[in-house]
């Protein structure tokens, strides 16, 4: 990701929300952090201008993506 | 305010955030601690020179360790009185504070982290000495306040809680009581430095404004 950071060993971390219970999760943004907690303090410090009921963070890199329709395996 | 004077000089663009947010924060701490002092009946002290600030505040931090510490030990620290306080029996306390420890559990994770990252030892062992002379004497005040059960805890109920909070081996510090200012609760002279006095009074945006008649 071309980032340049003072910590040897980052994850980036996708940052989801929901305003209220009744909405679905929204990926918000994302946050580069070298533990989960720091990133929590981060997402939090950083995605906090609107009310949220809800935040949670997740490491990008324990994403799987799935293969779209149509889209070979290479 | 020290916080915030790092908001753009932080080693992260997210750190820098996170100062600006955590300053925000505790500017908000102030200001309901304030209000809740004057609902009981703590009469408006004249501001110049009776801060009562501990002395790491006292001056910019020149570097991202003094940061550091300051997040780790002396947030927590007032993270832990202000836990003392919303146990107690003060209604007022008990009702009001509570939202600020759910905002203080963010600087913990963040202080504790950057602990981690940064060689901030020295900063983090200075820190530590001041919270203790921040909580006072044993058998003083805050003992006092625990009897009375205004506070949960007592002097040695923090200091036990902060040295788990903080988690590192911190030095045993002997610190001279007869040199201690009760008030203050402090032990060396000074203050906060002028130009965030005048910060902090109100006195620098003042400057801006347009003037009347």
């Amino acid at each position: 990701m071309g980032y340049s950071r003072v910590h040897a060993n980052v994850r980036e971390y996708d940052v989801f929300a929901r305003k209220a219970r009744v909405e679905p999760l929204r990926q918000v943004g994302s946050v580069v952090a070298p533990d989960d907690h720091l990133a929590m303090a981060y997402a939090r410090a950083t995605y906090d201008e609107e009310r949220w009921v809800e935040m949670m963070i997740v490491p990008k890199d324990a994403v799987i993506r799935l293969w779209g329709p149509g889209e070979s395996e290479s | 305010m020290r916080y915030a004077e790092w908001c753009i000089a932080a080693p992260s663009l997210e750190a820098d955030i996170a100062a600006a947010a955590m300053g925000l924060d505790d500017i908000g701490h102030s200001r309901v601690l304030y209000g809740s002092l004057r609902e009981l009946g703590t009469p408006d002290g004249p501001d110049e020179g009776s801060y009562a600030n501990v002395p790491y505040l006292d001056r910019p931090w020149t570097d991202w360790t003094q940061f550091v510490g300051a997040n780790a030990v002396l947030d927590s620290a007032f993270s832990l009185m202000i836990e003392a306080l919303v146990n107690g029996n003060v209604e007022v306390l008990r009702s009001r504070l509570r939202k600020m420890l759910q905002e203080e559990r963010y600087h913990y994770l963040h202080g504790r982290s950057w602990m981690r990252e940064a060689n901030a030892a020295p900063a983090v062992e200075r820190a530590w000495g001041e919270a203790l002379e921040w909580f006072g004497p044993e058998s003083g005040d805050v003992d006092g306040f625990k009897r009375e059960g205004k506070l949960a805890y007592g002097v040695r109920d923090l200091r036990r809680m902060l040295q788990e909070r903080v988690g590192d081996k911190l030095p045993e510090t002997a610190i001279d009581w007869t040199k201690w200012d009760g008030t203050r609760r402090r032990s060396v002279p000074g203050g906060i430095d002028q130009a965030t006095l005048e910060m902090l009074q109100g006195l620098a945006e003042k400057r801006y404004m347009p003037t009347s008649g």
